[in-house]
């Protein structure tokens, strides 16, 4: 009988492995696949191992800092064994694992709330105050990579294409910083902080779109040069499209392919942007609950959060790698004839 | 990525339409969540228009009404008064909830509050509360001792099953029980001599003993974070939590025991007070300036003076306990040498620390307790707290130490380094450590500072002297037994002391007495022994300054009451009509 399983498993296991082999698409799909479940254990692993070589007790940080002296003998076992730090720490993993599979990452230490009603509550905000930066951010970049290559004033390209590095390098708080004290305590066009109202979002939009806009904008500016340079162009004007037509019907749609590629680093731009901006602006968000979970070190909600952050950074990796393929004909070409698809994970 | 395209045209042909298909998809999704997003946060809150002012008209005096908009630095961790470690969970938690007694703030005395009288037996182990019977929650149970009996008994124990951590264990050490004698009288008895607990049952600041409803304590710590769930007896209740945020408290129009102390009884003059939680200083100050909030705690020492200047009133209060206090390690090198602790208390200007990281709110440090706590004594002047560089290299060179090529003293080839270290818990901790850093180095001491960040000054602690020399914090609690529970070595031993310390046993003894009288005069003398033992015959404690809280209101704010650990109530609180 044990015998009869096994053979079947490995019959399983090898149609599975030819199917692999023969099919190019599945075997794209699932290393794709394969590769964000591995980052995401990954994250979940390096989050509790930290936690272990970290040089506090975890018991000690439940407490006040100064009153640490006095929590010893039964008392520090009892905390120990309500957060279950008393376990072997590979039985703390697997529980730990476990749960965070069924979402359950446990409750916060400092306010008692289950983890994930933590971050359900203030996602939302983020998300929108990401959407609405991103929107802006895109905006900002493409009028400033048609303007640098539209306009046929050196000096003035110079200084477009220069604007998005120093968009990068100005630190959101000090953009932040800057914002506040122009137009909500000078001139009071827009409160400082809160959550209510139109008129809340638009400093913390703007501090947020700032910095993401600067990479999108170097990548659009560099590539509409590099497509502007390309045959098919010349081939264009050869048939008499004005600067206008080409612009924004050869250049725009081939170089916003190159876009996709960036889309992590924007998002990490946007996660990085949104801790200083929920922070600064006092505003509601995942960011703002990473900022404290770290500064009182709240060990189950910083898993979380990190946990959270590292599962959208590789469902966004993911669903680049698998539009890549239906946006550029060459991967799907060489996807079809079972070759390394080189292009998608550049 | 940029290489020139040379595939056939077309395949280019071919992928063009489903391109544009898929990015008027993308958009469209994008647009959608944005969409659902904006009307989620922008949707209205219930009471948004009821913000608006409506105040009562009043030609001078107080005025009821009105919404009260106060900046804070930290964040409410949880509506739970009795698990919040912080200082907003503190001033939060003291509006909401009330104690067993008041300790008047002027003269530090234990006043009654929801219990009218106490007395307690000879070696003070057991203390007798006779109730008010009055006083009911914002729920419409009444307070009573089976009332006190189940928050003590959960504030100190905890409940697992509610993962309910024991949260007021370390302030109510040797904890037995509580006993209910009638409906409104309980008896609290420790297995040690506790004069502490009665300044303890009046405690107003971190992981404070306000009474929660049965309610309450028989929700999980979870439940707590539901605003509605925490229900005290105090003049406001809970409207609105939201974490990092804000927090919303209104006014409880039938609350009618206040201290008797205070010389004004009944409800809160405001209606409403929101809790705006503002993490940057210059953003605390703008939105002071811009009219955003009517008051801000935490004002940065710098902003202090600018602020007066535009017609904003500062007010403060030292967070009376001890003083902010660098304790020296007697069991580590080279602070086990007493010429180098003395030399650090002598070594270092006053006046220069004044100038360069306190503002006029705060004081000196001149005794291991502020001059606010009774039974202080006075190590400043001609003390042993005075600043003579002189004599503290004097000290120095006795001890065979000789200044090095850098300046920087040496004996048997071992520099003369201070490891410190310490924690920003309140504004002026590094510009202060940094000005005795430099006064130190002139008499040949490297002082080596180490403000570390939450969870590393966590393990720090547990390094202590095996790492470091010198650790600087302080402690809020105004009564003099705050000494004990600090420097002896069988509880926090501040100043890690080890066995084989000569002042040991010395210590134990001296400091045990603190816990062993209420009568003022003994606690007085025993006071003094205590603090001479610390800072003259050991040298274990130098007091860098006194910590002071710091709120900067507009002109038409008045009567913000700072209690006797300078956190606020607000209840006679009152805006004037603009």
């Amino acid at each position: 009988m044990p015998k009869a399983e096994s053979s079947v498993f490995a019959r399983w296991r090898a149609s599975g492995a030819r199917l692999i082999q023969r099919h190019p698409v599945a075997r794209y799909l699932t290393l794709k696949v394969g590769r964000a479940v591995f980052v995401i254990w990954a994250t979940f692993t390096a989050t509790f191992v930290l936690l272990y070589v970290f040089p506090a007790d975890p018991v000690d940080l439940l407490v006040d800092p100064a009153a640490v002296g006095q929590v010893r003998g039964e008392l520090r076992e009892q905390l120990a064994a309500t957060y279950g730090f008393d376990k072997p720490p590979l039985e703390q993993y697997l529980d730990r694992l476990g749960h965070a599979l069924t979402g359950d990452f446990g409750n916060s230490v400092t306010s008692g709330k289950p983890v994930g009603h933590a971050i359900a509550e203030t996602l939302p905000h983020t998300l929108v105050l990401a959407a609405l930066a991103l929107g802006a951010a895109l905006l900002i970049a493409f009028a400033l990579a048609v303007g640098a290559t539209a306009t046929r004033r050196p000096w003035l390209r110079n200084f477009l294409t220069s604007l998005p590095s120093a968009a990068v390098s100005i630190p959101s708080f000090m953009v932040a910083i800057l914002l506040l004290q122009v137009f909500a305590f000078t001139f009071g066009w827009f409160p400082a902080f809160g959550d209510q109202g139109w008129r809340t979002m638009v400093l913390p939009v703007a501090t947020l779109a700032l910095p993401v806009s600067g990479p999108i904008a170097q990548l659009l500016i560099r590539s509409f040069e590099a497509e502007l340079g390309a045959s098919y162009i010349a081939t264009s004007r050869a048939k008499g499209a004005t600067r206008t037509r080409i612009l924004t019907g050869d250049v725009f749609r081939n170089a916003s392919l190159p876009a996709l590629t960036i889309a992590g680093i924007v998002f990490g731009n946007l996660i990085a942007g949104s801790v200083i901006t929920e922070t600064v602006f006092s505003r509601q968000g995942v960011g703002r609950l990473t900022q404290t979970a770290i500064s009182s070190l709240d060990v189950p909600l910083v898993q979380g959060v990190v946990v959270l952050v590292a599962a959208a950074f590789a469902a966004i990796n993911l669903a680049v790698d698998l539009l890549y393929p239906l946006l550029d004909p060459r991967i799907r070409v060489s996807l079809a004839q079972g070759s390394a698809p080189a292009g998608a994970s550049a | 990525m940029t290489e020139p395209t040379n595939e056939p045209a077309n395949s280019i042909e071919q992928a063009r339409p489903k391109r544009t298909k898929l990015w008027v998809a993308l958009a469209l999704v994008l647009v959608l969540a944005a969409g659902g997003g904006v009307y989620w946060a922008l949707r209205p809150s219930a009471d948004e228009d009821k913000t608006a002012s409506d105040k009562v008209e009043g030609a001078s005096g107080p005025v009821t009404g009105g919404t009260f908009k106060f900046g804070v630095f930290m964040s409410h961790s949880t509506p739970d008064p009795q698990a919040g470690g912080g200082y907003t969970d503190a001033i939060i938690g003291n509006n909401v909830t009330d104690k067993l007694t008041w300790q008047d703030p002027d003269s530090g005395e234990i006043t009654p509050w929801l219990a009218e009288s106490w007395e307690f037996n000879e070696d003070i182990t057991e203390y007798t509360f006779k109730l008010r019977q009055d006083v009911t929650f914002s729920d419409g149970t009444p307070f009573n001792a089976e009332v006190v009996k189940a928050n003590f008994d959960q504030y100190v124990l905890g409940d697992p099953a509610l993962d309910i951590d024991p949260n007021g264990a370390p302030y109510f050490p040797g904890y037995l029980g509580t006993e209910v004698v009638d409906e409104f009288t309980v008896k609290v008895s420790f297995d040690r001599p506790s004069a502490g607990f009665l300044q303890g049952s009046s405690f107003t600041a971190n992981y404070q003993p306000g009474f929660l409803a049965l309610a309450t304590l028989a929700k999980s710590a979870e439940e707590r974070t539901d605003p509605k769930n925490v229900i005290g007896t105090g003049p406001f209740v809970y409207e609105e939590w939201i974490e990092n945020v804000r927090t919303v408290v209104v006014k409880r129009p039938d609350y009618n025991w206040a201290p008797p102390a205070l010389e004004r009884q009944g409800a809160a003059y405001l209606d409403k007070i929101v809790f705006n939680i503002l993490p940057e200083g210059s953003v605390r100050t703008g939105a002071l300036r811009s009219g955003e909030v009517d008051a801000i705690l935490d004002v940065t020492t710098t902003d202090e003076g600018p602020l007066a200047a535009d017609g904003f009133e500062i007010v403060a209060r030292q967070a009376s306990g001890s003083t902010y206090y660098l304790n020296l390690f007697p069991g580590a090198f080279p602070t086990d040498d007493i010429n180098v602790r003395r030399a650090i208390q002598l070594g270092w200007n006053r006046e220069s620390l004044r100038k360069t990281a306190l503002s006029d709110s705060y004081t000196d440090g001149t005794s291991a307790v502020g001059d606010t706590v009774n039974g202080w004594v006075d190590y400043s002047g001609d003390g042993p707290l005075r600043y003579d560089p002189e004599e503290a290299k004097r000290l120095l060179e006795e001890s065979g130490w000789e200044e090095g090529p850098d300046g920087i003293r040496v004996k048997d080839g071992q520099r003369l380094e201070i490891k410190h270290f310490g924690v920003q818990n309140v504004v002026p901790v590094k510009a202060a450590l940094e000005s005795i850093q430099l006064d130190l180095a002139d008499i040949g001491i490297d002082f080596q500072i180490n403000v570390l960040a939450g969870p590393d000054f966590s393990a720090a602690m547990q390094k202590g002297a095996s790492e470091y020399n010198a650790l600087s914090l302080n402690r809020s609690r105004n009564d003099i037994a705050v000494l004990n529970t600090l420097y002896n070595p069988t509880i926090d031993n501040g100043a890690y002391i080890d066995q084989g310390f000569e002042g040991h046993d010395d210590l134990v003894a001296s400091l045990s007495k603190l816990e062993q009288t209420l009568d003022p005069a003994e606690r007085t003398k025993y006071a003094k022994a205590a603090q001479d033992l610390l800072i003259e015959e050991y040298a274990l404690v130098v007091a860098l300054f006194n910590p002071s809280q710091v709120i900067a209101q507009a002109p038409y704010v008045h009567d913000i009451l700072f209690d006797a650990q300078a956190r606020n109530h607000f209840r006679n609180t009152w805006l004037e009509t603009r």
